[in-house]
């Protein structure tokens, strides 16, 4: 069946299953920045934006998602315009393979949009929901702390 | 896998929501996650309920009323900006992660409550009343609502109702080795005290045999006494809860820990804890 989605704030009448995933709705029509990790809910390589709210797209069937905001990395920046976030993991050394980077992003997004100073037991506490197998995570906190303080530095919108 | 004829609804009415899971195989749809997990081929059709109007908390005469539809994360952070109802807020910001806890819904955790529940210790501890409509609208106490076994009847879970916590001390306990695990069980304990007598109190686990357990008896030796780590000793002759095996922990080295936690959260409470 075709069903209208939200996605990056741009309507896509994407053709689906009634049982499928959001995740594997989203990967199946190109927006491939959405990783498949465990399929279980606990890694966070999906994670995307319903309504401004982390969720793992591998637990949320699509069709529920249909009339709802939904918003991948690329919805907050892409290669040739990145978001903040984006260029300050890369400067900072807090993606190496990459593959938990679309999911870290958008945690700390969302954290970031709720609470733009956050300590760092709150930054670990709002990527708890996050797994990564390369960084030993101290960078990526430091990443989101670096942000956070250019952002108010220099008053960046954090959209 | 799903029936193959898998059906969506999306009604804005409770009475057409209740209509509808009448229906065989019909079954409503909160977050989704459990639903996801066993992917019943039984299942024809899933009613969502996000146009029922239940994603609220309101407060009225020292009750709070959460609706069906809000997430865990909703209540954990309600109660931290409005400073109240502590002792949920506590015990849902451990369930799961972050994303996860954006996404299960309260409705939807009471209906399924699982072995893991980290919602329903709480609401038991705080003599929590839930309504549900299944035709017509019925208000009755959670513990009530498992133990008649009319969870396991078909009807919509509209919202919880819970009384304001300020008065009382509580300890909650979501044992599970790794953070991320599914935890092994759960315990909540709730005094009310009248002066420094203890008025009222509750001790529950849940993840045990049968679901849970409220240790009434152990309860009862604290009304209207001062709580002293003799009264406590005492109680823990009533605390034997009773696990089943699983292929991670035996039920004995379950109810070892169960019983030392429950013992070190009450001498905690009282103040004698090293
Ligand atoms: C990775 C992961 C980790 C988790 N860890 C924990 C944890 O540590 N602690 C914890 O407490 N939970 C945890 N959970 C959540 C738990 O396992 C269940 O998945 C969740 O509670 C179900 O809620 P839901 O809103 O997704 O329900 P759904 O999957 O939508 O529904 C579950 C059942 O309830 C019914 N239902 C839904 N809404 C209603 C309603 N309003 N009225 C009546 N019936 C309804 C459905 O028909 C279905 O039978 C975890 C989940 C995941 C995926
Ligand atoms: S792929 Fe969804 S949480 Fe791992
Ligand atoms: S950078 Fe490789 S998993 Fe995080």
């Amino acid at each position: 069946m075709k069903i209208k989605f939200n996605i990056n704030s741009k309507i896509e009448e994407l053709e689906i299953r009634p049982d499928a995933t959001l995740l594997n709705v989203l990967r199946d029509n190109g927006f491939t920045e959405v990783k498949c990790g465990c399929s279980e809910g606990e890694c966070g390589a999906c994670i995307v934006l319903i309504d401004d709210k982390t969720v793992n797209s591998c637990q949320v069937l699509a069709m529920s998602a249909a009339s709802k905001k939904i918003k991948t990395v690329k919805g907050i920046g892409t290669l040739h315009n990145p978001h903040l976030l984006q260029k300050i993991f890369a400067s900072t050394g807090a993606d190496q393979c990459g593959f938990c980077s679309p999911g870290m992003v958008l945690s700390a997004y969302s954290l970031l949009k709720e609470n733009p100073n956050p300590t760092e037991k709150e930054i670990a506490e709002a990527l708890d929901g996050n797994l990564c197998r390369c960084t030993g995570y101290v960078k990526i906190i430091e990443a989101v702390r670096r942000t956070a303080q250019i952002m108010n530095e220099n008053l960046i919108s954090r959209e | 896998m799903f029936n193959e004829n898998l059906k969506w609804y999306f009604p804005a009415s409770i009475p057409k929501a209740v209509q509808l899971i009448e229906q065989p195989g019909i079954i409503l749809h909160g977050g989704g996650t459990r639903i996801l997990k066993t992917q019943s081929r039984s299942i024809i059709g899933l009613v969502d309920i996000c146009n029922l109007k239940l994603d609220y908390i309101k407060q009225k005469n020292n009750l709070y009323h959460v609706g069906a539809a809000v997430t865990f994360g909703k209540v954990v952070k309600f109660s931290k900006e409005n400073n109240c109802l502590s002792m949920l807020g506590t015990a849902l910001s451990e369930a799961a992660s972050t994303p996860v806890r954006n996404r299960i819904t309260i409705g939807g955790s009471i209906k399924d409550f699982p072995l893991w529940s980290n919602l329903i210790a709480p609401l038991i501890a705080l003599d929590a009343k839930v309504e549900i409509n299944n035709g017509s609208s019925k208000i009755i106490p959670i513990e009530e609502y498992i133990t008649s076994g009319m969870i396991k009847t078909k009807h919509l879970v509209k919202e919880i109702i819970i009384p304001e916590d300020e008065k009382i001390i509580w300890r909650i306990k979501r044992f599970t080795l790794l953070k991320f695990e599914y935890p092994i069980f759960n315990i909540a304990i709730k005094f009310k005290f009248n002066g420094s007598l203890v008025h009222d109190a509750a001790f529950v686990i849940t993840g045990v045999k049968n679901r849970f357990k409220r240790f009434n008896k152990a309860e009862n030796i604290f009304m209207e006494k001062n709580l002293s780590e003799k009264l406590i000793k005492q109680a823990m002759k009533f605390i034997e809860p009773k696990f089943v095996s699983d292929y991670k922990y035996s039920s004995a080295y379950k109810e070892k820990v169960a019983k030392i936690i429950f013992e070190d959260l009450l001498l905690d409470i009282a103040g004698v804890k090293q």
